[in-house]
């Protein structure tokens, strides 16, 4: 087993985030409120509650470097938290949307956030010092759907969208006065804000979860239907790889090194993704154990749930955020939220967290995992 | 204008009914060599992309049931037919589910058992969200 910590902190989890030393940690419990727990002697103990949103909130960053807390919320508003003193001090960002903020992310550097929005656009928040004021810029007219997720390309003005019109985007967000041109090779040398650099058309259904590799030279995104995709080269000529696996649907993937990605999803058991010497990608394991060995059994099980689901036996007025039953694993129900958490020396994952609709918190461990390292 | 789009319309579904009717030909000849999974193959490919017209659909699905019901050893029609078939066959056999016939469901529900056994809820998942392949 490679869990090594679950904590049970909710009904149902919408997004978490780490404080820059991993001490506290920041949650929704699936409502208008933002949880922040810290760690002493084994126990969490809860040390605040920031409310200030209306409705469910939808996306949490923690900043490493400036330690600052940026949230969105299907109220379509942003909120930038700094913490003075032991108060965690809310600046409210107006993001200009009519419809709900779905992501966030924090730029690398820290001087920009992204929000995804229902209303098919992507916000580029940056701060102004001579009006002390977050300003919101718009992304327009690329999107034909609801932005999804947001990842940041090292490089600090490339981000990566998808969209729920299937397909997977990268701008650039260059802004006067806040970046910098000095990266020669970079792809978005010359590029405008807003300007698209490349739109990728691989899925006909719902796309989430987008990341960049460490290195920003491959980007992975999952569709609803099931398959992963792993895009080289992002430019003019991209290379681009589908794998479809077995299994339900992912919603989020992470990059635990150049050729190794963890993807989370409604399987509610995390998938471990791989890249061989050759570069093609293909699917390794399930991280959680009790599913390594796929049997038949585990479809026969499935089956009989969703008949049971069917008929209604027993399950009337069952709540959709409830499992319906428990899948003997760590996590119950799907998991919608994975974050990196501790790094080797040569920036590989060694640590990372979930989250999902059960209401947990999962640390999952890397290491002594012998039959990985030859993807590393 | 509108006219010309129409006739083009119309010339493609000509297309594709003749390439139908070519690919029917070819599943006649496999079966009676007594190759149905050749044959069940050769119905997979090819089914006619994004057209939204019924007879084009409705002759590539006769094809395709020919082919299908003539696979007597489900277990054998798998260790012959390859992975990348998976996804579309899957999309058949919701098809041939929906025709409510008692033969054809029976054999549909059959393959579906052992393909969900291979291919898992994935592929029923593709075959759902796929808008290319119009079965």
């Amino acid at each position: 087993m490679t869990a090594v910590a679950v904590h049970q902190f909710a009904q149902c989890i919408t997004c978490h985030a780490w404080s820059p030393d991993h001490s506290m940690v920041a949650f929704c419990p699936n409502n208008n409120e933002i949880h922040i727990y810290r760690s002493s002697e084994d126990k969490w103990e809860r040390v605040h509650i920031l409310y200030k949103h209306d409705q469910i909130v939808s996306g949490i960053d923690w900043s490493a470097k400036s330690n600052k807390l940026v949230t969105v919320s299907h109220d379509r508003n942003s909120y930038v938290w700094s913490q003075e003193a032991s108060e965690w001090v809310p600046t409210l960002v107006i993001l200009r949307l009519n419809r709900a903020a779905l992501c966030v992310q924090w730029s690398p550097k820290e001087n920009k956030f992204a929000v995804g929005s229902g209303a098919k656009t992507v916000c580029i928040c940056y701060y102004e010092q001579e009006n002390n004021w977050w300003v919101s810029k718009l992304i327009r007219k690329k999107h034909d759907s609801s932005v999804t997720s947001v990842a940041w390309h090292p490089d600090n003005i490339l981000l990566a969208t998808t969209s729920t019109d299937g397909k997977c985007r990268v701008f650039s967000t260059f802004i006067k006065g806040v970046d910098t041109r000095d990266s020669g090779a970079s792809l978005a040398s010359d590029a405008k804000f807003g300007e698209q650099i490349i739109q990728l058309d691989l899925s006909f259904s719902w796309a989430f979860g987008v990341k960049w590799s460490p290195s920003g030279n491959t980007l992975a995104y999952v569709g609803h239907n099931s398959t992963i995709y792993f895009v080289d080269d992002v430019g003019p000529s991209p290379l681009a790889q589908n794998v479809a696996f077995q299994d339900l649907p992912l919603r989020d993937v992470l990059f635990v090194s150049e050729k190794m990605v963890i993807g989370v999803g409604f399987d509610c058991n995390p998938m471990l993704f791989g890249a061989d010497e050759r570069g093609i990608w293909g699917f390794v394991k399930f991280l959680d154990e009790r599913k390594i060995a796929p049997s038949t059994s585990k479809y026969g099980s499935q089956f009989s749930e969703a008949f049971g689901k069917l008929y209604g036996q027993k399950q009337v007025g069952n709540d959709a955020v409830e499992s319906s039953k428990p899948r003997g694993g760590v996590h119950e129900n799907c998991i919608n939220c994975i974050l990196p958490l501790e790094k080797t020396g040569d920036g590989r994952v060694k640590r990372f967290s979930t989250s999902g609709l059960d209401g947990k918190v999962v640390i999952w461990d890397l290491e002594d995992q012998e039959d990985i390292l030859s993807y590393s | 204008m509108a006219r010309q789009e129409g006739s083009v319309e119309v010339d493609n579904v000509e297309a594709i009914i003749v390439r139908i009717e070519h690919k029917s030909r070819k599943i006649e000849s496999l079966l009676k060599q007594f190759k149905p999974v050749e044959a069940l193959k050769t119905a997979l490919e090819g089914a006619p992309p994004k057209t939204k017209d019924e007879r084009c659909k409705s002759a590539n699905w006769i094809v395709v049931h020919r082919a299908m019901m003539a696979i007597k050893d489900v277990d054998g029609m798998f260790t012959a037919l390859d992975p990348e078939y998976y996804d579309i066959l899957m999309k058949y056999l919701y098809r041939g589910l929906a025709t409510g016939d008692r033969p054809t469901c029976d054999q549909c529900l059959r393959i579906h058992e052992k393909l969900t056994e291979r291919a898992g809820l994935g592929c029923i998942l593709r075959s759902l969200s796929d808008t290319v392949n119009t079965v």
